[in-house]
């Protein structure tokens, strides 16, 4: 397990909370919705239905509603922020108050469970306030007395299945409770006339009909929708796992990239330490081993020198192009930015190479298509690069071949090409050919020299500077290396 | 010539100061060791060479600059004017920066450094006798 220090987060809700804490908040919308559409129907009622209702007590009753969804909309903001302990406190209390703890989500963290107790408390107060407002319109006379199937279904979605239960009991009770406490005088009657007649209220049989079929609609809701629920809460459930467990595991990959990242980055700062360790006294070696070649030596030890000679120099190659190579891994380029005027630069390394080339019996030419400007980029790196591909082509290029160097504008910026009419690259080496060491086995048949580093140091220079190379060759015919580099004109 | 040329090398790396004596004595020149800075201003202090070869990564880089800088601001034409060729793999791969970090993109090194050239390691001979020659022959008064 990696854990790295400074992961740290604020305080959030548990992804489970908080698509309650959503869905609470979806209900008070909902609830200012209710608030406005029941005083529209109280104003069209009233002028159209010649009923006498309680106007005074139903306003008071509409405006207790809009008064606790205002509080809950407090509350809600306040549950939001978990680190705010104060009024998940007042929730909790307020909450056991009409859900006892059984009704509290088994299992859950404890921001869910406060979330539910929320919930239970806004439904409670609204069966309450449902009962109220019918109260003041009929009581069991009303046929809005099937609202309650609303609550049911708010519950079924947001609680659990015992919770739903609960509520449609609840539901029933205070219906019941207002039946009978107005069948028995302990509540005026607000009669709304029509089927019920004037003494249906008080009609017992007739009641406890309406009150069964109340409670029928009720429980049949409770049950269709806490099934409905529970399989849809189930497969959120599953898929709020399933993101949980994403999230973590990208987080854990981003944490092993990031190692990656630096590991790669000590073993080249390594390699270029071992590297930089081993040229100084490879040079005095070269040099000393140069000064006897210099000096007058019996064949067989002039012969045993230039052999050493020769090896400490491929060791030196190798040497320098690790350097190179490490650097170019290691040191952003950022911070070896300067200005180079690149067709200048190319120049001389078409220069450098010209005696080579002749050696080789190859041609070589250099082509600048690009304005000639000067461009921000490394130019240990980017002399590197164009020396790479260039020693390269004339390396495995037979005489009476041509090397083509070629600048010009591109996609990104500038484009250099390197063509030669060399003995190509197999198409199974492609896929290898910027490895570190790695040399194509026609390569090596050609030629022994050569370190294998050449091309992954240009790939390292071409991405230090934010660009690629591409390679199009064909076995007997040539090679053409393409770099497109990014690089910024200076004025 | 007609008194061998003294060479001061000012080098901390003694088997490449004892290969180059090999090869510049070999050729008449007089050669003269420093194996630090303190030492090689000493040595051209008191035997006021005609060359100083400088190998400028002893130990830190910092230090063969550093030793430039001293030998140029003394008063004394001596100083101002005795060819330094520096002796470095700063063509290759190294971190100095002798251009300026912005600017002009001038990058060549020793336009900034007042010395005479720079000789790559591994140093060849014969380029190092031109080299030297040349240095010595620009710097005859007249």
């Amino acid at each position: 397990m990696i854990d790295l220090p400074g992961t740290g987060r604020p305080p959030t809700l548990p992804p489970a909370a908080a698509e309650l804490v959503a869905r609470v908040a979806w209900l008070i919308r909902l609830r200012w919705l209710a608030v406005v559409g029941v005083a529209v129907f109280f104003e069209v009622a009233r002028r159209i239905f010649p009923v006498s209702l309680g106007l005074v007590p139903l306003y008071a009753t509409l405006a207790a509603l809009a008064a606790f969804n205002l509080l809950w909309v407090l509350v809600l903001h306040r549950l939001q922020q978990p680190q705010r302990e104060g009024a998940a406190r007042w929730v909790r209390a307020l909450g056991r108050l009409v859900a006892p703890p059984v009704l509290e989500e088994a299992g859950a963290d404890r921001e869910t469970r406060d979330a539910a107790l929320f919930a239970n408390l806004q439904i409670a107060v609204d069966m309450v306030l449902l009962a109220t407002l019918l109260h003041f319109a009929g009581g069991i006379e009303n046929p809005f007395i099937v609202f309650f199937i609303f609550h049911v279904i708010i519950a079924a979605m947001l609680l659990s299945r015992l919770a739903t239960y609960v509520h449609a009991t609840l539901g029933l009770l205070l219906v019941a409770a207002v039946a009978f406490a107005e069948m028995h005088g302990l509540l005026r009657h607000w009669p709304l006339g029509g089927t019920w007649g004037p003494e249906g209220y008080r009609d017992l049989p007739l009641v406890v009909a309406q009150l069964f079929v109340l409670g029928a609609t009720l429980y049949l809701s409770a049950y269709m929708g806490t099934t409905v629920a529970g399989r849809m809460r189930r497969r959120e459930h599953e898929s709020l796992v399933l993101s949980g467990e994403l999230a973590h595991k990208a987080e854990i990959l981003e944490r092993i990239c990031n190692r990656l990242e630096q590991s790669e980055r000590a073993r080249s700062r390594y390699m270029r330490k071992v590297a930089h360790e081993l040229r100084g006294p490879l040079g005095t070696i070269q040099t000393a081993l140069k000064v006897v070649l210099a000096d007058t030596l019996p064949p067989s030890s002039r012969d045993m020198v230039g052999r050493a000679e020769r090896r400490a120099g491929e060791l030196a190659e190798v040497t320098q192009d690790l350097l190179a190579l490490s650097r170019a891994r290691d040191v952003a380029a950022e911070a070896a930015l300067t200005v180079v005027p690149l067709a200048e630069l190319a120049r001389e390394v078409v220069e450098e190479q010209r005696p080579v080339a002749n050696r080789a019996g190859v041609a070589l030419e250099l082509e600048i298509a690009e304005p000639g400007g000067r461009y921000r980029a490394d130019p240990q790196g980017i002399e590197q690069l164009l020396r790479n591909l260039l020693a390269n082509a004339i390396r495995y290029t037979p005489s009476g071949g041509r090397v083509t160097v070629r600048l010009a504008e591109g996609p990104a910026g500038v484009r250099v090409e390197v063509a030669d009419t060399g003995i190509g690259i197999p198409e199974e080496a492609l896929p290898r050919l910027f490895e570190e060491f790695y040399r194509a086995e026609n390569a090596r048949e050609f030629t022994p020299d050569g370190s294998g580093l050449g091309l992954a140091i240009v790939r390292a220079v071409a991405g230090q500077h934010g660009g690629y190379v591409t390679v199009a060759s064909e076995v007997g015919r040539g090679t053409t290396f393409t770099v497109e580099l990014p690089l910024e004109p200076v004025a | 010539m007609s008194t061998p040329a003294r060479i001061l090398i000012v080098d901390d790396d003694r088997d490449l100061v004892a290969a180059l004596t090999m090869a510049l004595s070999g050729r008449g020149f007089t050669v003269l060791a420093a194996h630090d800075p303190a030492a090689g201003q000493a040595v051209a202090e008191a035997e006021r060479p005609d060359l100083i070869l400088l190998d400028v990564m002893m130990p830190s880089a910092t230090e063969g600059f550093h030793f430039v800088w001293q030998m140029r601001r003394r008063d004394e034409a001596y100083f101002r004017e005795v060819p330094i060729l520096i002796i470095s793999a700063i063509h290759q791969q190294t971190e100095l920066r002798f251009y300026p970090e912005s600017g002009d993109g001038t990058y060549r090194a020793g336009e900034f450094l007042p010395v005479q050239g720079f000789i790559d390691k591994p140093i060849d001979p014969e380029d190092l006798i031109a080299r030297v020659t040349h240095a010595l022959e620009l710097a005859r008064p007249g």
